[in-house]
């Protein structure tokens, strides 16, 4: 019993992670159309950014993660740009165009910090809580309240503001909120920029979990990615879910099937995508002949 | 002319054409056992030069590089310089084959590397076939159980590492509740096994022996599980990133056993990544344990520091002390190659930094190793 | 073709002498580069002819390459005995991979392929009988009457062998019917399946095609290697396939040939760069997809038209009048269609209601009614696009709701769209083939075993399809891409191209909508000659004028229900469907003159 508790934690952390990067990916497709496949890379990006300031520029942890958020932000304008022909292209178009770029973010990284990576000291320093037998990280818990908060920030924001309520009418229908006076290419940007945020901050989260290297992204991004998928592509809600279902099929695959937990998760992930082909959330597309 | 005769002409001379190759002998040059005629002395250097074990390869090919500009500071071999050429392995086992088929084409006698045996073990073959001599930092007895003649280890092999190991830890100090975690390639599962047997030969069953993967990052589910066995020693089998990030998790959720494990531990990455704190109390089984040991290392570190800015530790040592048995033998044997400079090296005796090394049959030319603890981010000699 | 024959006796000749000039590792190079040529020509066949994203190419690789290696080393058995072995596994993974793709394309396929290959490495990294992270040794040199094949440079003629023949094969089906239904399911799975191509079973094909050559490049690399070690299949290394794919321009096979040779060497040029190399290779691929996403093959086509543009003035093609076909050949009189009761929900909106109509054999019918009054859904629930909710319509006694679209194009039903779904990648001339195209894919036994045959069929096709073409008037354009066309053209060739399935029931969803007065009345004549050809023809329309005299009868549909059926003249007056239709402040007096001369 506790080693199921103890699985449950460990996966609601990385769960948490996982949902931040699939609310990126689904909100730049949700804006823009785009399948960004450098969006683990950029990941990476904020949680190099996130540890250097923390470790070598002494910043506090906490203070790091928002500026990373900005450079990554800041990055996050450039590559819309830069990616702007690819939206709306075919998916592998869209696939290897951003593959391409996340090869140039990660050669990159590898110039400026070298290939062998660092490891990040946990920010918060306490001893883990004993709570019946688990041992509970304090620093997961951090991680799941600091992801909350993004997430309700998120949500308030597409729901509750004006630029966010562009945001969700571009999604829509472009033209049409084009002529109502939006700004489709600003909000585009915006919108990706508070993708490139979200990844920044799951990098920044997950760099003491793990280690920083140029190939964190990888991962990251290919599970988030499924996360996304999972909850339904473009559906913030669902990306939520559908990252915390992948932390704790994760977690539970590494406890009982150990080195073999990829093998699982994946095979898993195919069986329910192919019950559900839109995800967990996801709308059905009606054939319009 | 009308397309059919064309097509005639085409056909009826590309038939001639191929007859005519097929009574020409075969492409390629014939393998002969080339006879560098002078100039330089081209000896190559295969590492990762990416991912997460570049650091290894870095260190190697800065201490291989101070050997060879020793050398060549002092005229070289017998007049001729020699010609250190990194190459990157990039940590896989098939470029390694590849980089091997390369080195064998253009005229290299003698190979340093790599760092990762799983990439040794996959270019033995080619480099026996192309009798190319080469000594690596690799130390799963994998390598020697190729029976290659031309394959080399500058250092112990896992089995004499994790003796010693066992025999401090179960004989010295009476720990018998010793749990194990390792990574399944080639270098985790050779620690695995050769630690599991010193402790057999002792009567000690690990109470847990948990296998990870050699890219994994979180190893809570590995740990959770040998935390519930209460171990007083938990071994780590992997190379310095993964060690460094197991013993930072294990610390995390309140594992207090002592850590022990073999020549990475002993390296400033395994202490980076997992933390001064952490690491502090691991027990090291390691030829090397730190630049002060006595007059040769500290000049040794001394050159490196001075060459490379930065400290010297096992894996450039290592290198060091192989290239110099190369050039040595390279110069014992006048300058032969293939089986010569292979027989050469064998014969070779060397006081170097890891030791006094003796090869033998199976390519091994230390036979022992020492015991450090780290204490406060140093490694040192454990009081016997 | 001329051209193309001798361009291709060159290269093979150079190819042939290649090793002549190469040192030992030069050789190695070369061979791994024919390796990868293979799979990308796999891969080009599943993604660029057929659409579908396959990102588990390099499993397919891994599978066969593995196979070799655990049943030549562990189980003993002789090299060429495992590589038939292999490839059969490597065609059943192949199967496996493909069963999503009958679910889900796209971005969501996409994701499932590649999990499914990172499954395939993690099980491959850490099972024993794969050799763990250390992998197999010692695959023997395959055995080859008595020619020592550990010599690269002789492998490298085995491969070069093995590699004509395969890409030959590759050609061979992209360019034929197999080729052409597979690129028309990739430009419009719906309009495909209208005419008759089974997407789902072409779907698998794509797959099968795909998983066959690389298994056929696992089996050449284990031979060639003779080790086998799981980074070779990794993720990475999927990525630069797709690159070569797509740098050499996907559509093509020989593009993906000249993608997979270029980047396979630029990889070796910059192997001991690794980092900027990546750099620059990065930069690169972003570039080609943005600025030439046809890849390097397409660069030919785009610089010719160019420079055609530059050099002729006008395009003299012309569209020529439609020539009303002989007598039915088998005196038929069309189908009859009966719908019963028919009801559709979606999630709440209720869009048709307990719909009934019969349309005689020979009849032309009108569906007509307000936008939203669910016409196009009766259409799509006729032709097999969306299953109903209750009720069944039937063609001739034979029930036809629930069925597929390709089975009931073999029943003889045929439709055109709303918004145009023409092949857009495929010239004029493709677009009718892939319809003329009837045989069933058990015929596709012929592609390996009897290709004579398949040509045989291509060129009778080729001359049925000049005959239709000229029958409506398209000859001159049978080489243009149908979206260069004028809209009205396009227009017309969906309709020839429906009837290139020989149907006895044709179904027009809005064949005049964006039609000027002229190109009405020539649709008229065209729809009259093709019901006197003896094919019943339903139409939806909202040009009243046509509906009115070209129709024999007309239903007319408000809100999801029939409001009325009857001949135009009794419909157009009755109340109900002029408050429906119209409105009540319209006018009705010159639609009632108009229908009652």
């Amino acid at each position: 019993m506790e080693v199921f508790f103890q699985t449950l934690v460990g996966g609601l952390g990385f769960g948490a992670v996982y949902a931040l990067v699939a609310m990126g990916f689904s909100l730049v497709y949700r804006t823009m159309g785009l399948v960004n496949f450098a969006h683990g890379q950029v990941v990476m990006i904020g949680a190099y950014a996130a540890s250097t300031f923390y470790m070598s520029a002494h910043v506090p942890f906490f203070v790091s993660i928002p500026v990373a958020m900005l450079v990554t932000g800041l990055i996050g304008l450039v590559i819309e740009r830069v990616l702007r022909p690819l939206e709306n292209k075919d998916f592998d178009l869209m696939l290897i165009g951003t593959i391409g770029f996340g090869m140039v973010l990660e050669s990159l990284a590898t110039i400026t910090w070298g290939a062998t990576g660092h490891a990040v000291p946990s920010p918060v320093d306490t001893a883990p809580l004993d709570l019946f037998g688990i041992r509970l990280r304090t620093y997961s818990l951090v991680v799941l309240g600091i992801a909350a908060l993004a997430t309700v920030a998120l949500v308030l924001f597409l729901q509750r503001t004006k630029r966010g309520a562009a945001m969700q009418a571009v999604a829509m229908d472009h033209e049409a909120a084009t002529a109502v006076g939006i700004h489709v290419g600003r909000s585009n940007a915006i919108a990706f920029a508070i993708g490139a945020g979200l990844a920044a901050l799951a990098g920044a989260l997950v760099a003491p979990m793990l280690y920083v290297n140029p190939t964190l992204g990888g991962s990251l991004g290919i599970k988030g990615f499924a996360a996304a998928i999972l909850g339904g592509f473009g559906n913030i809600p669902g990306a939520i879910v559908g990252g915390i279902a992948i932390g704790l099929l994760d977690s539970y695959a590494a406890g009982r099937f150990q080195a073999y937990s990829e093998l699982v998760v994946f095979l898993v992930f195919t069986v329910i995508i192919m019950i559900r082909p839109t995800g967990l959330f996801g709308e059905r597309t009606v054939n319009r002949a | 002319m009308s397309t059919q005769r064309t097509k005639q002409l085409v056909l009826s001379a590309a038939a001639l054409m191929l007859a005519a190759s097929t009574a020409c002998s075969a492409p390629g040059s014939t393998s002969e056992d080339q006879q560098d005629a002078g100039g330089p002395f081209k000896i190559a250097v295969v590492n990762a030069q990416s991912g997460q074990l570049s650091s290894l390869g870095q260190w190697e090919w800065k201490g291989a590089k101070l050997a060879a500009d020793q050398w060549n500071a002092k005229g070289g071999i017998n007049g001729r310089k020699i010609e250190l050429e990194l190459f990157d392995d990039q940590g896989d086992p098939t470029v390694g084959t590849n980089v091997a088929r390369k080195i064998a084409s253009e005229g290299f006698v003698a190979m340093i590397g790599t760092a990762e045996s799983a990439v040794t073990v996959a270019m033995i073959p080619i480099l026996q076939q192309s009798k190319i001599p080469n000594i690596t930092s690799g130390q799963s007895p994998a390598i020697a159980a190729t029976k290659s003649p031309f394959a080399f280890y500058n250092g112990p092999t896992s089995n004499t590492y994790d003796e010693t190991l066992a025999k401090y830890l179960v004989d010295d100090k009476g720990l018998k509740k010793i749990a194990l975690i390792s990574n399944n390639g080639s270098y985790g599962k050779g620690e695995r096994d050769a630690f599991t047997k010193a402790l057999a030969s002792r009567g000690v069953t690990p109470v847990d022996d948990q296998v990870v993967t050699t890219d994994q990052k979180d190893f809570s589910a590995a740990l959770t599980s040998i935390r519930q066995k209460e171990p007083d020693v938990l071994f780590v089998g992997s190379e310095e990133v993964e060690a460094g990030l197991i013993v930072k998790q294990a610390k995390e959720l309140g594992i207090n056993a002592t850590i022990a494990g073999a020549a990475p531990m002993g390296t400033p990455v395994y202490l980076q990544t997992a933390g001064e704190a952490n690491a502090e109390g691991t027990v090291v089984s390691s030829p090397y344990l730190s630049n002060d040991t006595d007059d040769a290392s500290k000049a040794f570190a001394k050159a490196y520091q001075k060459a490379h800015g930065e400290a010297a530790e096992l894996h450039g040592a290592k290198a060091h002390d192989g290239a110099n048995i190369i050039f040595t033998a390279l110069k014992n044997s006048k300058g032969a190659t293939g089986q010569k400079l292979a027989d050469a090296i064998r014969a070779t005796k060397y006081a170097g930094l890891l030791g006094d090394f003796t090869f033998d049959e199976s390519g091994v030319g230390i036979h022992a190793t020492s015991i450090g603890v780290i204490s406060s981010g140093k490694l040192t000699e454990s009081a016997k | 073709m001329r051209y193309r024959i001798g361009a291709f006796a060159v290269l093979g000749i150079a190819a042939w002498f290649l090793p002549y000039g190469l040192g030992p590792y030069g050789i190695h190079v070369v061979d791994i580069a024919v390796v990868f040529a293979l799979l990308a020509v796999g891969l080009g066949l599943a993604m660029g002819v057929g659409g579908q994203i396959n990102l588990a190419q390099v499993a397919f690789f891994g599978v066969s390459s593995y196979a070799v290696a655990i049943l030549t080393t562990r189980a003993g058995f002789g090299f060429w005995t495992s590589a038939v072995l292999a490839l059969v596994a490597a065609a059943l993974v192949g199967v496996f991979v493909g069963i999503p793709a009958l679910r889900m394309q796209s971005h969501y396929l996409g994701i499932v392929t590649l999990g499914l290959a990172l499954a395939f490495t993690n099980w491959v990294t850490n099972s024993t009988i794969t050799g763990g992270a250390d992998g197999i040794s010692g695959i023997p040199i395959p055995p080859l009457f008595g020619i020592d094949l550990s010599s690269e440079y002789l492998y490298y003629y085995v491969e070069l062998i093995v590699f004509g023949l395969a890409l030959g094969f590759a050609g061979f089906v992209a360019h034929t019917g197999l080729g052409r239904r597979m690129r028309a399911m990739r430009d419009d799975s719906l309009a495909a399946g209208a005419v008759g191509a089974p997407v789902p079973v072409l779907r698998m094909t794509a797959f099968v095609l795909a998983s066959l050559y690389g298994g056929v490049a696992g089996v050449l690399y284990a031979g060639l290697v003779r080790y086998v070690a799981p980074e070779t299949f990794s993720i990475a290394n999927m990525f630069l396939l797709l690159a070569m794919v797509i740098i050499g321009g996907r559509q093509s096979i020989l593009g993906c040939v000249v993608g997979a040779v270029a980047l396979s060497l630029l990889r070796e040029v910059l192997i001991d760069f690794s980092v900027y190399a990546q750099l620059g290779f990065g930069v690169v691929v972003v570039l080609m997809v943005v600025l030439a996403p046809t890849g390097l093959a397409g660069i030919p086509a785009r610089i010719t038209r160019v420079v055609r543009r530059r050099r002729t003035a006008e395009h003299h093609a012309t569209l020529r009048p439609f020539a009303p076909a002989s007598a039915p050949t088998d005196g038929g009189t069309g189908a009859g269609l009966a719908i019963s009761g028919i009801s559709k929900q979606f999630r709440g909106l209720k869009a048709l209601q307990d719909v009934s109509m019969s349309v005689a054999p020979g009849e032309i019918r009108g569906v007509v009614g307000p936008n939203g009054s669910g016409k196009t859904t009766l259409f799509n629930i006729v032709s097999g696009i969306y299953t109903v909710s209750a009720g069944s319509a039937s063609v001739d006694g034979t029930v036809v709701t629930g069925r597929r679209p390709h089975q009931l194009s073999r029943l003889g039903l045929a439709r055109t769209f709303q918004n145009l779904r023409l092949f857009g990648q495929m010239t004029v001339l493709d677009n009718v083939l892939v319809a003329l195209d009837r045989s069933s894919m058990w015929a596709a036994w012929r592609y390996p075993l009897w290709p004579f045959g398949i040509l045989r069929a291509e060129r009778d096709l080729r001359v049925r399809a000049g005959r239709l073409l000229d029958q409506f008037g398209l000859t001159d354009f049978a080489d243009a891409a149908p979206k260069s066309l004028p809209y009205g053209i396009q227009r017309r060739l969906e309709i020839a191209r429906a009837m290139a399935t020989g149907p006895r029931l044709l179904l027009l969803d809005e064949p005049a909508a964006g039609l000027n007065g002229e190109e009405v009345g020539q649709l008229s004549e065209i729809v009259r000659s093709i019901r006197d050809s003896g094919v019943t023809v339903v139409l939806i329309e909202h040009n009243m004028g046509l509906v009115m005299s070209l129709c024999d009868r007309v239903t007319v549909l408000a809100s999801g229900g029939v409001i009325a059926d009857g001949t135009p003249a009794e419909v157009a007056v009755l109340p109900k469907v002029i408050e429906a239709y119209l409105g009540d402040s319209m006018n009705t007096n010159d639609i009632a003159a108009e229908v009652s001369p």
